[in-house]
């Protein structure tokens, strides 16, 4: 049925749009599109897959596809991934919690260069919490190239460090072509920080690879009944809840066992609290996991458990659903729009809530009628895939490269008009400093004299793969 | 894939026959080692195979046939391919040199298809071939070191083929014994060393060695069974041993000598080379303690040396008196606690006359001992030197003193005042979970605890000064004992027989190598000469550095100026903890 | 499916909040129901005039106290006072605010016994006769505008983070900060009596005073501000005898903490303009750590 009304809605598409342009896919526009956050690999993180998992998509839909970061350590200059992904790390100061240091300009010459060289029409940034995302929007902008904004985090409106951050988001994206947001929640969210028109924003949810997370029932032991636990240990993670439930569950369920992977300065709530009630035998804390052992461990469970307090998308209950596990999880946030009422059991933020919760699923789990983990699996796995993901994000491109960039002084007005007078008229005056910057530095090497970089990824790509153009419509 | 030929450039022009060599397992390539020239018994050969086989754990092999035509010799060509059916090879080379022609042609028969690979001058295509020419005597006798960074980009898989083939030539010393005037069986082209009167010396020198060898090593047991009596092992002379940069030196040349004088034979090329440089540190050093001697027991100089200690000794307290007596006053404007101030000083005054009289009780016998201490130098500079630092050390024994009081006061008021600090903001340090935890005091310890505070507060410019003043006096004899261990360390460890040789013989310490076109033609395969880079300067010293109980200073100056601001004690003996004990 | 279309397009299919269905709408379609769940200023407290001032009379008489101290101080530098004076004054009122602080406290439930309180009476005497010649000589040679600014910072600490809705018993920082105070203010005393007098004194004024007038709070209720007004209107009282126009101030300080800043609250309070959501960080309201006791 879901099919039957995509066919629909892409007729009447095609017939807005039709006239006199032969439909079809091979005529869409195909973009040479950046993707700039300070997170990706080898950090790990929700972040950094997403756009590992885009680029991929992208690249395989025929775009042109580069990743900018700043360097990791010895990891710096350019490097290639898999199916020519090029990515470059740059030599920029990392602050803290692996952000760069910004000063507004000192990121220009070297994004003006790869910008230049590559010959980048979309510049898409991820993450608000990454300073660079931010400056690349900011230089973009200057440099008259169309971008996106993807936001991956919630954030309150209550303390003094809110109110900041906010304000610079409100800067940052006020004359940001696109936002994409990952759930309908977090689009509220970044419309109220950021004073947006809602229209610019959309939602794309995140994905998740299905055929990573398969369910293995012949791997748990189904004498007893185990929870499974991954998270990072944080108070935003909710693990004081944990701390709550574990003794208050273990207590009357004597064939409880719970498994907790990750690592955080929370660990030592869990462990106080397994000393405390002796329960060394039942509770397993298994430290930092890497992202393939992911699965080895959710297959291993029956149910699994969230607590975090506040969350935008939450791609683990997704990876739990998908491996055949029963989810419990707090309601907060975009949680309740990510999986359907009958895969996932939503709890207030309490422990006696929670404890319900789970009670209630491991009396389901004891009477025997949840149903296959097989089941579930084939109910999650078309759900969220990165193909309509990325199918979704071209279309935003597509959207906007029809725009056009404001100039100078049309942009200084709106940040006028849209920040605020004091925090308007200082970034106001930034962004004039920033294009005489970036005229100095036109002056310095014209763009002329940049030599452009081979493609390795999109139409001219210099290692075309043979199946390039079989994609699925 | 390419295959690779080792050829020696020694049997560029060897008469025809067969090629005796190795093919490199897993590699496409061969070390081509001696020709074997015609004429031969086919079961000769493979009989002197086996033998030098065993003698040399390498793999030989017949690899092909090598034909060098000449007058008055045709038809050899046909023959020496059908001798691939009495030598059994899954891969058969056949490498032949045309008259007045600079390159070769190969030709390579596999054994299971029977394609045949044509690299010859017919003009096949020689892409398959390279010929990579190699100096048998320098390849054999240098010794490959491994790459500092490790894996480079495509790191693993060269390296391994060039140490192979380093490998291959180095164990195939055997076959090379045999010299072209020997009346063998057969007769075999390959490297020869053209004259054997300088190792006849050398021979007599290994023989002589022997038993005195054996008379170190007897003496040595001898000096050890010494050390081990009890009485040298009891608490306090170990403890005073351990700190006196000349026992330790004497310990450490004991080491050394006993590597030197065993009598086995040094398994592999870094003991030997070890073994040569202590042995030409050791006389160097030597020959430089008899020049100290020589020079400073002529003139008198000994007496006039100590003529010259005790008034210095004398005046260094004295000045020390003037730098307290200034202390205890107002220095530089400072406003210290005057009762505190007075107490110290007080102290530290009397210890300077406890110093005093002691040096005057001293100075009658100071020329004795100075002269009989000088004769140590006979057994080295670096044992000259280390009695000088440890004359250095005796001497200023008041600053230590002074500074180990100072540092101890102040480090315990720091201690104190963090603490304090702590309990000021209502917090405490969990010892448990090593971090700092809140904690809600009574009244009274918050009382008492305040008052201590600031009592320990308002005293403690006075003892940072007092500190700071001795920590600077005792940096400045850290120091010169510093220069001092840092010249013995570096004549105990300094490998000059490397340093030696890789200046006279580049060649024996190889980094890497580098190849040289010798001739590329189009239709020929393509012959490249190997040269071997030597060793850098540095890399020689890295590689054969004696390892010692180096006194560089292990911390970094960061951990250095954070153990001065905590008031830790520092040493200039201090040493990795290995073998101190 | 797509971003360029035109949002807002009418459709049978009422939108619904969720990412698992693929919805026939543009991905950059806003619903009539966006943002409905949005409230505004959802705990916000209301508060009273006359309870906001009771409140503000803690922070009132505690900057009394301090203005109290300082005026004995100056007394004693001057040698106006004599310590023996203080010190059977001192007494007096500890006798007095001890056994009215046990007539208060109904039940001992602490389990502090009176031998315990003893012991630490005898703690402080002892220390402070013992260490007030060391005192006197610590800040000699220090000069007295150092002494006083850092008196005064550490006042101003003590006045600052002292523990208001929680004044029994005496945070640590505030009350170190208060001790410290007076220790470099007692030095500059002319004799170790006077510092030993001085000391006694603060500890009555900064670690004794806010135990009882914290039990009056919880016991008596009624007393309280009765209490507070005594303590403000003896140190302006004290302090008009040193000099009129200091005193002058004060009575205007306080009056603006006590009667003011109230005002100021409650008429602000009506400008509040807080947003809340789903997206908020959901608080914990538990309290967890009786798991871990």
């Amino acid at each position: 049925m879901g099919q039957r009304k995509r066919a629909a809605i892409r007729d009447s598409l095609a017939n807005q749009i039709m006239d006199g342009i032969t439909l079809g896919h091979q005529d869409s526009p195909k973009h040479n599109i950046c993707m700039v956050s300070d997170f990706f690999y080898p950090n790990m993180g929700g972040v950094e897959s997403h756009i590992y998992q885009l680029s991929q998509c992208l690249i395989e839909r025929g775009h042109k596809v580069i990743i900018v970061t700043h360097a990791y350590g010895n990891r710096k200059g350019i490097r290639y991934l898999t199916n020519a992904l090029k990515v470059y790390y740059l030599p920029l100061q990392v602050m803290y919690n692996q952000s760069t240091a910004t000063t507004c300009f000192h990121s220009l010459p070297l994004l003006r260069c790869v910008f230049v060289r590559e010959r980048i029409t979309v510049v898409h940034a991820h993450s608000s919490f990454s300073a660079m995302a931010h400056d690349s929007l900011f230089h973009a902008k200057t440099m008259g190239l169309n971008t996106v904004f993807t936001d991956h985090s919630l954030f309150g409106f209550a303390d003094v460090s809110s109110v900041l951050t906010n304000k610079l988001l409100t800067v940052s994206l006020c004359d940001t072509s696109h936002i994409i947001c990952v759930s309908y929640t977090s689009k509220e969210n970044t419309v109220l920080r950021a004073a947006l028109d809602p229209e610019i924003v959309s939602v794309i949810p995140n994905a998740v690879d299905p055929t990573d997370f398969t369910p293995d029932p012949s791997q748990r032991d189904d004498s007893k009944i185990t929870i499974v636990v991954i998270s990072r240990l944080v108070y935003r993670k909710g693990i004081d809840l944990l701390g709550g439930i574990i003794p208050e569950l273990c207590l009357k369920y004597p064939q409880l066992h719970f498994l907790i992977g990750g690592e955080g300065p929370k660990r030592i709530v869990l462990e106080e609290v397994r000393e405390k009630y002796q329960l060394h035998d039942r509770v397993r804390l298994l430290g930092a996991l890497e992202h393939k052992d992911v699965r080895n461990v959710l297959i291993q469970g029956h149910i699994f458990l969230n607590t975090s307090l506040t969350e935008a998308f939450c791609m683990a209950i997704v990876e739990g659903a998908s491996c055949g596990l029963q989810v419990v999880s707090t309601r907060v946030g975009g949680i309740p729009e990510v999986l359907p009422k009958e895969l996932i059991t939503l709890c207030e933020p309490t422990v006696s809530s929670l404890c319900e919760g789970l009670e209630m699923v491991i009396a389901r789990q004891r009477a025997g009628t949840v149903p296959p983990p097989a089941t579930i699996h084939s109910r999650v796995r078309t759900l969220y895939t990165w193909r309509n993901v990325a199918e979704r994000t071209e279309k935003v491109y597509d959207r906007v490269a029809k725009e056009t960039v404001q100039p100078l002084h049309r942009r200084l007005h709106r940040l006028q008009a849209h920040c605020g007078p004091v925090a308007g008229c200082i970034f106001a005056f930034i962004a004039v400093l920033d294009f005489l910057f970036l005229l100095l530095l036109q002056w310095l090497v014209p763009d002329s004299v940049i030599d452009l970089a081979v493609d390795a990824s999109g139409p001219h790509a210099l290692w075309k793969r043979s199946g390039n153009r079989k994609h699925s419509v | 894939m390419v295959l690779k030929i080792f050829f020696p450039r020694c049997c560029n022009s060897a008469d025809s026959g067969l090629l005796v060599g190795r093919w490199l397992p897993g590699q496409e390539s061969a070390v081509v080692l001696a020709v074997i020239h015609y004429p031969f018994i086919p079961g000769q050969v493979k009989r002197y195979l086996s033998e030098l086989q065993a003698q040399s754990q390498v793999e030989l092999s017949v690899l092909g046939s090598w034909s060098m035509p000449k007058e008055g010799q045709e038809g050899m060509e046909s023959f020496l391919k059908d001798l691939s059916t009495i030598f059994p090879q899954d891969r058969w080379l056949q490498l032949s040199r045309g008259a007045g022609r600079r390159g070769f042609a190969c030709q390579l028969v596999e054994r299971g298809g029977g394609s045949a690979q044509d690299g010859g001058d017919g003009g096949g295509d020689s892409d398959g071939v390279i010929f990579v020419h190699y100096d048998q005597r320098k390849v054999m006798l240098s010794q490959l070191h491994p790459p500092e960074g490790g894996g480079g980009a495509n790191g693993t898989a060269e390296p391994s083929e060039l140490r192979l083939v380093f490998q291959t030539v180095a164990r195939s010393q055997p076959l090379f014994a045999t010299d072209q005037y020997d009346d063998g069986p057969l007769k075999v082209t390959h490297w020869q060393s053209e004259g054997r009167e300088a190792s006849i010396i050398v021979e007599l020198t290994k023989q002589a060695s022997v038993p005195l060898c054996a008379l170190l090593t007897w003496l040595l047991s001898l000096w050890t069974r010494l050390c081990r009596i009890s009485l040298f092992n009891m608490w306090p002379v170990r403890f005073v041993t351990s700190k006196l940069s000349t026992c330790v030196q004497l310990s450490y040349r004991t080491d050394h000598l006993r590597t030197v004088s065993s009598p086995k034979k040094a398994s592999d090329h870094m003991e030997f080379m070890r073994k040569a440089n202590i042995f030409v540190s050791f006389f160097v050093d030597v020959a430089l303690g008899l020049l100290l001697i020589s020079w400073l027991y002529r003139a008198n100089r000994i007496s006039r040396l100590a003529d010259i200690l005790v008034p210095a000794a004398d005046h260094v307290a004295k000045e020390l008196q003037e730098l307290l007596q200034w202390l205890m006053g107002a220095p530089a404007g400072l406003k210290m606690n005057r009762a505190l101030d007075q107490v110290l000083g007080r102290f530290f005054l009397y210890h300077i006359h406890l110093w005093i009289s002691y040096i005057h009780l001293m100075s009658p016998f100071i020329e004795r001992i100075l002269w009989y201490v000088g004769l140590s130098a006979c057994l080295g500079l670096t044992f000259a030197l280390s009695v000088l630092s440890d004359i250095v050390a005796l001497l200023t024994f008041h600053i230590y003193c002074f500074y180990v009081y100072g540092a101890r006061l102040y480090c315990l008021k720091i201690y104190g005042l963090s603490s304090l600090w702590r309990l000021f903001r209502g917090k405490k340090w969990n010892v448990l979970r090593q971090r700092v935890d809140s904690c809600s005091y009574d009244l009274d310890q918050l009382f008492i605890g305040t008052l201590l505070f600031t009592i320990l507060l308002f005293l403690l410019p006075t003892t940072a000064l007092y500190y700071l003043v001795f920590t600077l006096l005792r940096l400045v004899a850290v120091l010169f004992q510093g220069v001092i261990h840092l010249s013995v360390d570096f004549i105990n460890s300094f490998p000059l027989f490397a340093m030696g040789l890789r200046l006279c013989r580049p060649y024996r310490l190889a980094e890497g190598v580098k190849f040289r076109v010798l001739s590329e033609e189009p239709g020929k395969p393509l012959h490249l000469m190997m040269e071997i880079n030597p060793l850098k300067y540095s890399s020689v010293l890295q590689w054969y550095r004696t390892p010692t109980y180096s006194c560089y200073p292990k911390d970094s100056w960061v951990a250095l100026c954070k153990k001065l601001f905590v008031g830790e004690l520092i040493y200039p003996w201090k040493r990795k903890g290995t073998k101190t004990d | 499916m797509g971003a360029d279309s035109g949002p807002g397009a009418p459709s049978a299919v009422p939108w619904r909040k969720v990412l698992y269905e693929r919805q026939p709408f543009p991905d950059n379609y806003v619903d009539r129901r966006f943002l409905e769940e949005l409230r505004r200023n959802v705990r916000v407290r209301h508060y009273r005039y006359w309870g906001v001032v009771r409140e503000a009379g803690l922070v009132a008489q505690q900057l009394s106290c301090v203005a109290a101290f300082l005026t004995l101080w100056w007394y004693m530098d001057q040698s106006q006072l004599s310590p023996s004076t203080l010190l059977m004054a001192g007494l007096l009122f500890a006798l007095l605010g001890y056994g009215l602080y046990e007539a208060l406290g109904a039940s001992r439930g602490g389990g502090r016994t009176r031998l315990a309180d003893l012991q630490s009476a005898a703690i402080f005497l002892a220390f402070t006769f013992g260490f007030s010649p060391v005192l006197k000589t610590l800040t000699e040679s220090v000069s007295t505008d150092t002494v006083y600014a850092m008196s005064a910072m550490m006042l101003l600490a003590h006045l600052v983070s002292f523990p208001y809705a929680q004044p029994s018993p005496p945070g640590s920082l505030s009350l170190n900060a208060a001790l410290f105070a007076s220790v470099c203010l007692a030095s500059r005393l002319p004799g170790a009596l006077h510092t030993f007098a001085m000391l006694t004194c603060a500890l009555l004024v900064f670690a004794l005073w806010p135990c009882l007038l914290h039990r009056l709070r919880d016991r008596a209720p009624w007393g309280f501000p009765w209490a507070a007004a005594l303590v403000s209107l003896g140190s302006v009282a004290g302090l008009a005898s040193l000099s009129p126009g200091g005193a002058l101030l004060l009575a205007v300080a306080l009056l603006t903490l006590t009667l003011l800043c109230p005002l100021l609250l409650v008429r602000l309070q009506r400008h509040k303009d807080n947003i809340h959501g789903p997206w908020d960080e959901a608080e914990i309201h538990e309290d967890l750590s009786h798991f871990l006791q």
